[in-house]
């Protein structure tokens, strides 16, 4: 089991907004989806930081993102 | 490297890592990426050990994003946390000693101005506060005084970080680490005024709260030392491990310092100024 951040697709397509991929401290992980325009998750290189949480909920209050819990292989 | 070593010979993509060929496909190189991009191509820098929410590992993964040239970059490191990443690049990376990093950008931006002359290639020195200012402080100084042609950019964690927290002549006044247990009793080094004073052309500092403002320092630096001489970017990276900083908090945390003691601030020679205002009025033809 690890931790890892998960985009809720439907709330973040709502919005016209990339800045938690900004502020990701790990290349290639918080990806954008260049037609959906949402931010989605590389679960397998996630560390689970929680820092695009912040910037999600506690900066924008947007409350796109969430930690959950990923059993490897998932 | 540059660009035609990079590229795959025709028929031979399906025997290369995706990695590779995706970083051929949708990277940098040949090609002008905009920070704000970020995570819409695929970025030089691979997986890597640094710890989570690191912002010294937030910092490498912008200053890579915005490197003017990388095909034509080749990037210098030393012992400390930065290297985990930076060696992780598919940029060339040389392990100088530790506190040799200067010394060593020295002789090889020298030696490629002779083997290159028609072409140019950017140097970059990434370490610690305790390579460059403490243990390396001699090297830095006199590649400065020097005036050699590369880019020194301090990952400052005011620790260090990597073998397990020792004080630094960059921790600030009183803090306490785990093998500082009395508390710092020195201030701070101004090391901004050193670098003016020992004859950087260019000279920034910021915490990382802005990619873009980040991304527009580093190409500055980059540029100003190809055409000029050498240049500093003291950049302030927490070590969230050694500082006890929750990961969720350390964003929070260089918004805090940044209002706190690291302020953005670029300083430049008049001579770098009109080069600026010069490629800002017609940036096709000075192009990175
Ligand atoms: C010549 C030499 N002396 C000492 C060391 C041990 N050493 C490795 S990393 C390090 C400190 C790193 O601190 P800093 O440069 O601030 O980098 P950080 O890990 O904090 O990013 C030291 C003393 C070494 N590798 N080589
Ligand atoms: S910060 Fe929130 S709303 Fe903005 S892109 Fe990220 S998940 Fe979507
Ligand atoms: S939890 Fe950290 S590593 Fe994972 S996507 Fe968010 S910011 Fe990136
Ligand atoms: S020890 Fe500190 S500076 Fe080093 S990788 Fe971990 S958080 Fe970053
Ligand atoms: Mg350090």
């Amino acid at each position: 089991m690890y931790y890892v951040a998960d985009v809720k697709e439907t709330d973040c397509a709502k919005y016209n907004c990339k800045q938690c991929v900004l502020f990701c401290p790990e290349p290639n992980t918080l990806m954008y989806h260049d037609s959906k325009h949402v931010a989605w998750v590389n679960y397998s290189r996630c560390k689970g930081c929680a820092i695009c949480v912040y910037v999600c909920s506690d900066l924008l209050k947007r409350n796109c993102i969430e930690m959950v819990m990923m059993t490897a292989g998932e | 490297m540059g660009l035609e070593y990079v590229r795959i010979s025709p028929g031979f993509e399906k025997y290369m890592p995706k990695d590779y060929v995706d970083l051929v496909q949708y990277g940098q190189f040949g090609r002008d990426i905009d920070v704000q991009q970020l995570g819409q191509f695929k970025e030089l820098v691979e997986e890597h050990p640094m710890c989570a929410g690191c912002f010294m590992a937030y910092f490498i993964r912008v200053f890579y994003a915005a490197l003017p040239k990388p095909e034509d970059t080749i990037v210098l490191g030393t012992a400390g946390c930065a290297r985990l990443a930076l060696s992780q690049a598919a940029v060339p990376f040389i392990y100088g000693n530790y506190g040799d990093t200067n010394a060593v950008a020295s002789g090889l931006k020298r030696a490629l101005s002779i083997r290159f002359p028609d072409k140019e290639k950017d140097v970059v020195v990434i370490a610690g506060d305790g390579g460059l200012i403490d243990i390396g402080f001699g090297m830095t100084m006199h590649s400065w005084f020097r005036r050699e042609k590369f880019t020194t950019i301090m990952v400052d964690n005011e620790v260090y970080g990597n073998t397990g927290g020792q004080e630094s002549g960059m921790s600030p006044k009183g803090v306490q680490l785990k093998m500082a247990p009395k508390g710092k009793q020195f201030e701070k080094i101004n090391a901004v005024e050193l670098a003016k004073t020992a004859g950087c052309v260019y000279v920034a500092k910021l915490s990382p709260t802005n990619p873009k403002r980040i991304a527009k320092t580093v190409k500055r630096a980059i540029l100003a030392a190809r055409h000029f001489g050498p240049t500093f970017i003291h950049a302030y990276t927490s070590c969230n491990i050694e500082y006890s900083i929750p990961t969720e908090k350390v964003l929070e945390d260089a918004r805090k310092r940044e209002k706190q003691d690291f302020g953005f601030y670029e300083w430049m020679t008049d001579e770098v100024k009109e080069f600026f205002e010069e490629m800002e009025r017609k940036p096709e033809e000075v192009k990175a």
